[in-house]
């Protein structure tokens, strides 16, 4: 077997190692993750691979294909300048598929005060960009693709990996992020043109911070502003549709789930803008209890 | 027996909830949350489902009873379609799994 390359990351609770056939994915990769601390251990919770597709692409025209603990049959290679995406797509599908000690909701949340706003919705909601919009105005962020839910306190524990940029959003963070905190940009890839941000570096201070629920949004991005209520029924439905492991946690699953929606003041949220969406946040925070 | 009593009762199926504690109960604004402990699948469920399964128990009963049972617990219409929509919802909480049904 060919050489492999490696590294190990840190983020929030869970611990990754990253194995390459290549160099220059892992490279990216350090750079981006460098004011993160390492596993505090020799353990990591999943390694995901990066192989190629076939042997002769580690050279000729590299393509790389994902591989870990666990993984998806039908997942596409993508192209070695896109590495650095595989790798993120990598880490994100063994925490999708395998993580088990908190109850996964495909959500990004910001923290103000110790109280956690989480964002939940369909891709292009709007969810990722708003949350790495809020993290330069004075909340700490916490996460862009997943809450993480603690099953016996009800807590959202931080997962603050590379902030993932897709098309507009990326024109969009370059006017208020530092410039030294972007990654290389993927043009083509098979979600578009993506850029990573790297969070804050009090995100990454505070990532084994954990905090209270405080408002739940599912924010829609292009209709009229407006703030809806809920009823508790579609939000439950919601949820466990935005979770990737609420069956496979059962018994705690539900438990922890059905507290979450008795206790987290939520609305619905449609927005025009970033500006829009801002205003609506604060004013709806300044009420919250 | 005679020939029309057999098939009267053959044709009357009769319902039994399992133990009580294969569910947990969770009550939304407008819908009855369950989670079944032994297939792990959680089940949401409209009035008047879980009344049923509050006046069932582990004795066999046919709709007909469950109805008196449900009538003289909460403030429910009597009348021909009461008795229906009563069976209709028997015959799909036993497709749920969450009762048991028995050939009468």
């Amino acid at each position: 077997m060919a050489e492999m390359h490696q590294i190990r990351l840190q983020i929030g609770p869970a611990a990754f190692r990253i194995a390459s056939a290549w160099r220059q994915p892992l490279d990216q990769l350090a750079a981006l993750y460098r004011d993160y601390p390492g596993p505090s251990d020799h353990m990591v919770d999943f390694t995901v691979r990066l192989e190629p597709d076939k042997p002769w692409r580690r050279y000729i025209r590299p393509s790389v294909h994902i591989g870990g603990d666990f993984w998806l049959p039908d997942a596409a290679p993508l192209p070695l300048a896109q590495g650095l995406l595989a790798a993120e797509m990598g880490m994100n599908l063994q925490m999708a598929l395998g993580w088990r000690r908190h109850l996964l909701l495909h959500a990004s949340s910001v923290e103000k005060d110790g109280r956690a706003l989480i964002m939940t919705g369909l891709s292009g909601s709007g969810k990722s960009t708003l949350s790495a919009m809020l993290a330069q105005k004075g909340w700490r962020f916490m996460g862009d693709e997943f809450a993480l839910l603690d099953l016996d306190t009800g807590d959202i524990a931080p997962f603050p990996r590379l902030i993932s940029l897709k098309n507009q959003a990326i024109r969009a963070m370059q006017t208020v992020a530092p410039a030294d905190r972007f990654g290389p940009e993927m043009t083509d890839t098979p979600k578009g043109d993506i850029r990573h941000l790297v969070p804050p570096k009090a995100a990454i201070d505070r990532m084994g911070e954990p905090a209270r629920p405080a408002l739940l949004l599912f924010p829609r991005f292009g209709h009229d502003p407006e703030l809806r209520d809920m009823g508790q029924a579609e939000i439950f439905v919601r949820l466990t549709q935005a979770s990737t492991n609420y069956v496979a946690l059962g018994e705690a699953g539900f438990r922890a789930l059905t507290r979450f929606v008795d206790q987290v003041p939520t609305r619905a949220m449609d927005y025009q803008s970033i500006e829009q969406a801002e205003e609506l946040i604060e004013r709806l925070w300044s009420r919250s209890p | 027996m005679s020939d029309q009593n057999f098939r009267l009762s053959t044709m009357t199926p009769k319902y039994r909830a399992g133990p009580k504690d294969d569910l947990i109960w969770h009550e939304l604004d407008s819908m009855t949350l369950l989670f079944h402990r032994p297939s792990g699948n959680t089940h949401m469920l409209a009035d008047p489902a879980p009344a049923l399964l509050e006046v069932m128990d582990s004795g066999l009963l046919t709709a007909a009873e469950i109805a008196t049972r449900l009538k003289a617990r909460f403030d429910v219409e009597s009348g021909a379609d009461t008795d229906d929509i009563i069976s209709a919802r028997l015959e799909e909480l036993a497709a749920l799994g969450l009762i048991a049904r028995e050939a009468g």
